[in-house]
């Protein structure tokens, strides 16, 4: 359940950048998840809505855009996507000279503030 | 009213994580966050290796567990400054828990100080503490299909540790895929093999311990 610290960890982030634009309530926050981060998107809105209570992001919505993994082939010399969470081989040729570009997220994006 | 914010969720964690590691480096103390899964045998690794090299090494051990103080106890009854944490419930040790406990344990004089995580093979490893490295232990009977089913840690580690390869024999387990599938994942982990129960391939692992520090 780590997804609990992630989500109070989100929170604490959302509501000090509310307060620092002076705005007094957060309506929604939109973070980018990658899929081989680790966090389970649902165990995070259950989180999420378990933390917010009592917040000035109370009635907040929590917007996750997953982020696919991909990367680059050194021996294709091409770049791939895939559905998979964690690959450690070219989905193309099969050879282990690759670089992971994305699919590793763990950011927040932007809030939307009353 | 759209407000921008793009920065990484985990950023306070990771600036706790900073302000240790600076701390840590001021003294000089050398750090790894040991993580495995429960009952690999983190605690024997972190007795076997004080054993070892504790009259050349100064050691401190910080104990990470969700309750109970049996691995504090155990490593304090071989005169080693230790610390115990309990997460109350949290499956992973993060970067303020281990900035609590600092402020009152001697770091000064330390060489290596071994932050043992609580057992756990996914959450520990996304959470920062201020060590120069990770290292994982798996123990041989937890199964060759391990690597790929929780990569992350794998992946984040600079040494993994075989424990209890004296129970090979008794076992379908190919520590070859073990270590091919954790190669993969990571083409820099270092891989010891050891027993912590029978001491074999330990020495290996201590030697490498002490390229580290000095």
């Amino acid at each position: 359940m780590h997804e609990l610290s992630i989500a109070q960890s989100l929170l604490d982030i959302a509501v000090k950048n509310c307060k620092q634009n002076g705005y007094k309530r957060i309506e929604s926050i939109k973070v980018k998840i990658g899929k081989a981060s680790g966090i389970m998107p649902d165990a995070l809105l259950f989180a999420f809505d378990a933390v917010k209570i009592g917040s000035i992001a109370e009635k907040a919505s929590l917007n996750i855009e997953e982020i696919p993994v991909s990367g680059y082939c050194e021996c294709c010399k091409k770049n791939f996507t895939v559905d998979e969470a964690f690959i450690i081989s070219c989905p193309m040729c099969g050879n282990i000279s690759i670089k992971i570009e994305s699919g590793r997220e763990l950011h927040i994006e932007e809030i939307d503030v009353f | 009213m759209k407000v921008k914010v793009v920065s990484h969720i985990l950023e306070a964690n990771d600036r706790i994580a900073e302000e240790n590691r600076r701390l840590f480096d001021k003294f000089g103390v050398y750090v790894i966050n040991l993580m495995s899964a429960p009952g690999a045998g983190k605690t024997s690794l972190i007795e076997n290796t004080i054993k070892e090299i504790s009259g050349k090494i100064k050691i401190g051990v910080i104990e990470g567990d969700i309750a109970g103080s049996d691995d504090a106890k155990r490593i304090k009854s071989l005169n080693i400054p230790v610390v115990q944490i309990n997460t109350g419930g949290a499956c992973h040790l993060d970067a303020n828990m281990i900035r609590e406990v600092i402020d009152g344990f001697p770091l000064k004089g330390l060489d290596l100080l071994i932050i043992e995580n609580v057992g756990n093979l996914v959450c520990p490893a996304e959470f920062r503490v201020g060590e120069n490295i990770k290292v994982m232990l798996l123990s041989i009977t937890e199964g060759d299909d391990k690597p790929l089913k929780y990569p992350l840690m794998f992946q984040e580690s600079s040494a993994l540790v075989l424990n209890k390869i004296d129970l090979l024999p008794y076992t379908n387990v190919n520590i070859e895929k073990i270590k091919k599938n954790s190669q993969a994942l990571n083409p820099k982990l270092k891989i010891f093999e050891v027993s912590c129960r029978t001491g074999e391939g330990l020495n290996k692992w201590i030697k490498w311990l002490q390229s580290l520090i000095k």
